[in-house]
């Protein structure tokens, strides 16, 4: 039996965080992992997808590359070695995890946990059962894919996500079925890899809850390259054939049926705690079945906490690594809390979707005098030696006193934009401050500052509105 | 009810909950003295405004209480201020203990609205402060760094629930904590109070007692058949009134907000007074119209009073100068902190035969010094030194003396 004062179930980026905080500030720890340190995010998420994505950027630069006076004699992608190399980044970003928690002397058990009780955890393991007896008790088991009724994943023609990182080919026709953040990952992607992409959202726009002018750019990027995307509509039916897939889409103009040779269902995903055995420990989940915590992270069981996906929405690793510092640093006895007042999200579809804060539409709905300012990338000097002029920025503010409420970035890089105006926000600037600082020519964030500019009412490089 | 900390006398806004005679839960009687709170000059004991159950109490000892805050709530069976306790049984079904809900947890951060950077809201954390309730003093009504430690110095009005942080209540090998409370902590605001609000300059002047030392001689005997130990306090005291009306900006008080000087036409001298709880300043009122015996008696009366905790805040309230007597410690003299808002304090000292140059002969005499330290914004060094040369003119003129205290 192994003592713990903490034992922390799944060893995702909420998890690993946790660990290494704990065992940081001197907590006897344990991670318990049932399948690969780093979970969803570096194993079948985020990284692998962003090792693609990268690539099938690059495939798309070449294939214009003659625009900018570079021949090339054609380009065709090897995803042998495509996916060779993806596993090298996920396998090495893995490794690291456990060096890492080793270093700091957190125990790792790779095998499926058990709850007990809130005091002990039984995990099998590959060498037997493993009992920990712990003082505390993280739940960090995060979320699996969730199916639609009639679209059940046959891991050949319908897939989820995690297969469609592994996929041997581009599919010549792919549907994808929902328009959310890995939906529209999937769908820039692939159609970079040269699949004839169709997309079918249920909602009445792609990435539901996104700002409309931001998801616009990406919706009519996604069609100008051939895609075929079908919103408020739904898959009625399919019939697999021997060598491809026959869907009925219902839309508002009506039902069209179509061929396709991969489905790929991204329509969202559920907790995973059957093993966690709440209602014997008394944790209070919500009614879709997500664990509830205050922002100490701590469940309505003293000792009980919970991090990340588990959690529910939004479902994003970043603010599983926070919270799991701050579960971390709560079971030392700190006075640590979930107190950001913001969690900024990307989305690397094509263009770049980022957001933090409130978009005008919620900013509205709170009742602020809102403020909205906005600056395309095509007016960017750095944008357009990039080749890359489409999106925009826009900051919403607080008209009374010029406080960033929110931004919405769609555009190049808009990923690694979106932090300074999180910054901002945590920081409680206004756009003036924004405006004031000297941002570097010719970069990207340049957009930013001219947006904040434009906002204060004199816009340098765009005429007064 | 709900009791709120009264009036407890002019310019009193706040006091510090020393002791609570009572508990939660206790039953108290109308007039039972309930807690002991120390004011800026004094302790006093509160007692109970009505008879009924102590029900909560709301600011923990040695937490601050401003004036008008509701420090405890008393169910006296009037309903206002009781919802702490069950509400009487009602006839009717049961309460369903199954579907009760289970407690509220919030999954955000209760700080989300307040304008304040991370570190600044990680400090409020670590220090025990709900953010939430600090006023801002940056742009914006953010919320600083400074605005955060300053809620924790003056906790009571913003944090009574908070735990003082952590890491200041650990004391290092060989060393002990020693919580700043109660009358420590008073003399602590106070004297900190002074030095950063006024302009404090020492003149010192030397005396010769003489004199003096032979006229306590004389009167020794009449006083001890009234009954009093007659000091030189009342002497040096009576020596200061002519000076202190001839010199009115000593008698006086700086009113900073209105820009104003307060001239005092009432002489009530403080007499700084070492307890074992710390220094305590009963005063003794309108000097000029009493004579040395009744000074002595009174000066004694209210020494005894300060050593055994009874002063009232009647005793301690009203001085116009204050005089700081160390003499039987020993030591030359001194730098006194001015009483604030007073405008000066005299310090005396220790009176001892010293060589003395006089009529061109060295002779030995008893002399001291005496120390005034003086508010420079109210009066200028030279005032302060006529001032202090008009004292001690009297002190060496038995004549003169004589004429002042009888």
């Amino acid at each position: 039996m192994i003592e713990a004062d903490v034992a922390i179930i799944g060893g995702g980026p909420g998890g690993y965080v946790c660990g290494i905080r704990a065992a940081q500030l001197g907590l006897k720890t344990v991670v318990i992992e049932s399948d690969r340190l780093g979970g969803e995010c570096v194993n079948y998420g985020c990284i692998p997808s962003k090792s693609l994505i990268t690539v099938a950027k690059l495939v798309d630069k070449v294939k214009e590359a003659e625009k900018y006076g570079v021949r090339t004699s054609g380009v065709s992608v090897d995803f042998v070695q495509l996916q060779k190399w993806k596993s090298e980044v996920v396998s090495r970003l893995v490794g690291g995890i456990e060096l890492l928690l080793r270093g700091y002397h957190a125990t790792v058990l790779h095998g499926e946990a058990e709850v007990v009780d809130k005091n002990r955890v039984v995990v099998t393991t590959s060498q037997g059962k493993e009992e920990v007896s712990c003082k505390n008790l993280v739940l960090a088991t995060g979320t699996r894919t969730s199916s639609l009724p009639g679209l059940e994943f046959d891991g050949d023609m319908v897939i989820g996500s995690k297969e469609g990182l592994e996929l041997k080919a581009a599919p010549n026709r792919v549907l994808i079925v929902g328009g959310g953040a890995i939906g529209l990952e999937f769908a820039s992607m692939l159609q970079k890899l040269g699949s004839s992409v169709t997309v079918v959202e249920i909602m009445d726009q792609l990435l539901p809850g996104s700002d409309p002018e931001v998801v616009r750019v990406v919706h009519r990027k996604l069609e100008g390259k051939g895609a075929k995307v079908f919103v408020k509509s739904k898959v009625a039916r399919i019939d697999k054939k021997s060598s491809e897939v026959e869907v009925e889409i219902e839309t508002p103009d009506g039902k069209q049926t179509m061929a396709f040779d991969k489905v790929l269902v991204s329509v969202g995903r559920k907790p995973r705690t059957e093993k966690l055995n709440l209602a014997k420990i008394g944790v209070q989940i919500d009614t879709r079945g997500y664990i509830t915590t205050d922002n100490r992270m701590q469940t309505n069981v003293q000792g009980v906490y919970a991090i990340g996906d588990v959690k529910g929405p939004p479902l994003l690793a970043h603010k599983a690594s926070k919270e799991g510092i701050v579960a971390a640093e709560c079971i030392a006895g700190l006075p640590s809390a979930a107190d950001w007042k913001v969690v900024p999200d990307a989305v690397f579809c094509d263009p770049e979707v980022a957001s933090v804060g409130l978009t005008e539409a919620k900013a509205m709905e709170a009742g602020y005098a809102v403020k909205r300012s906005r600056f395309q990338f095509a007016a960017l000097g750095r944008a357009l030696t990039a080749g890359e002029p489409e999106g925009f920025v826009k900051i919403v503010s607080d008209e009374k006193d010029g406080l960033v409420l929110g931004v919405q970035i769609v555009g190049p890089e808009a990923s690694d934009l979106i932090s300074e105006v999180a910054l901002a926000i945590e920081m409680g600037a206004t756009v003036e401050d924004i405006a004031l600082t000297v941002h570097p020519h010719p970069t990207f964030p340049e957009a930013i500052m001219e947006a904040s500019e434009s906002s204060s009412g004199k816009p340098i490089h765009q005429l007064k509105s | 009810m709900e009791f709120k900390l009264p009036d407890l006398g002019e310019g009193i806004t706040e006091g510090e909950i020393l002791k609570w005679m009572t508990k939660e839960g206790d039953q108290v009687k109308e007039d039972q003295p309930i807690v002991e709170v120390m004011t800026d000059k004094v302790n006093v004991q509160i007692p109970s405004p009505r008879s009924g159950r102590v029900t909560k109490i709301l600011v923990k000892e040695g937490d601050v209480a401003k004036v008008g805050q509701t420090i405890l709530v008393i169910d006296d069976g009037s309903g206002a201020g009781s919802s702490q306790s069950p509400a009487p049984a009602a006839p009717g079904p049961a309460p369903s203990v199954a579907m009760a809900p289970a407690p509220q947890v919030q999954s955000s951060g209760p700080s989300s609205g307040v304008l304040a950077t991370p570190a600044t809201r990680r400090m409020a954390r670590e220090l025990g402060v709900d953010i939430g309730k600090v006023t801002g003093s940056g742009p914006q009504g953010r919320v600083t760094d400074d605005d955060v430690r300053r809620s924790v110095s003056s906790r009571g009005t913003t944090t009574v629930t908070v735990q003082p942080a952590q890491p200041s209540q650990k004391a290092g090998p060989r060393e002990e904590v020693v919580p700043l409370r109660g009358l420590r902590r008073t003399i602590a605001e106070r004297m900190t109070k002074s030095l950063r609000t006024t302009a404090q300059v020492t003149h010192v002047d030397e005396a010769d007692m003489t004199e003096l030392v032979l006229l306590r001689e004389a009167f020794k005997g009449s006083a001890e058949k009234r009954g009093v130990h007659l000091t030189y306090l009342p002497f040096i005291i009576k020596a200061l009134v002519p000076a202190l009306k001839e010199f009115p900006y000593v008698n006086a008080s700086l009113d900073e907000q209105a820009s104003n000087i307060i001239l005092k036409k009432y002489y009530n001298i403080g007499i700084a007074t070492d307890t074992e709880q710390g220094l305590v300043v009963p005063v003794v009122k309108d000097v000029d119209r009493k004579d040395m015996f009744e000074l002595a008696g009174e000066i004694e009366n209210l020494s005894q009073k300060a050593r055994s905790g009874q002063l009232t805040l009647e005793d301690v309230h009203g001085s116009t100068f204050t005089i700081t007597n160390v003499g039987a410690l020993g030591g030359l003299f001194a730098t006194p902190i001015i009483n604030i808002p007073e405008a000066a304090i005299l310090g005396l000292h220790k009176i001892a035969k010293r060589p003395v140059v006089r009529d061109g002969k060295v002779e030995i005499r008893d002399t001291t010094y005496l120390s005034l330290s003086f508010d420079h914004r109210v009066f200028d060094g030279a005032y302060a030194a006529r001032f202090t040369s008009r004292v001690i003119e009297t002190i060496q003129d038995t004549k003169k003396l004589l004429a002042e205290v009888l």
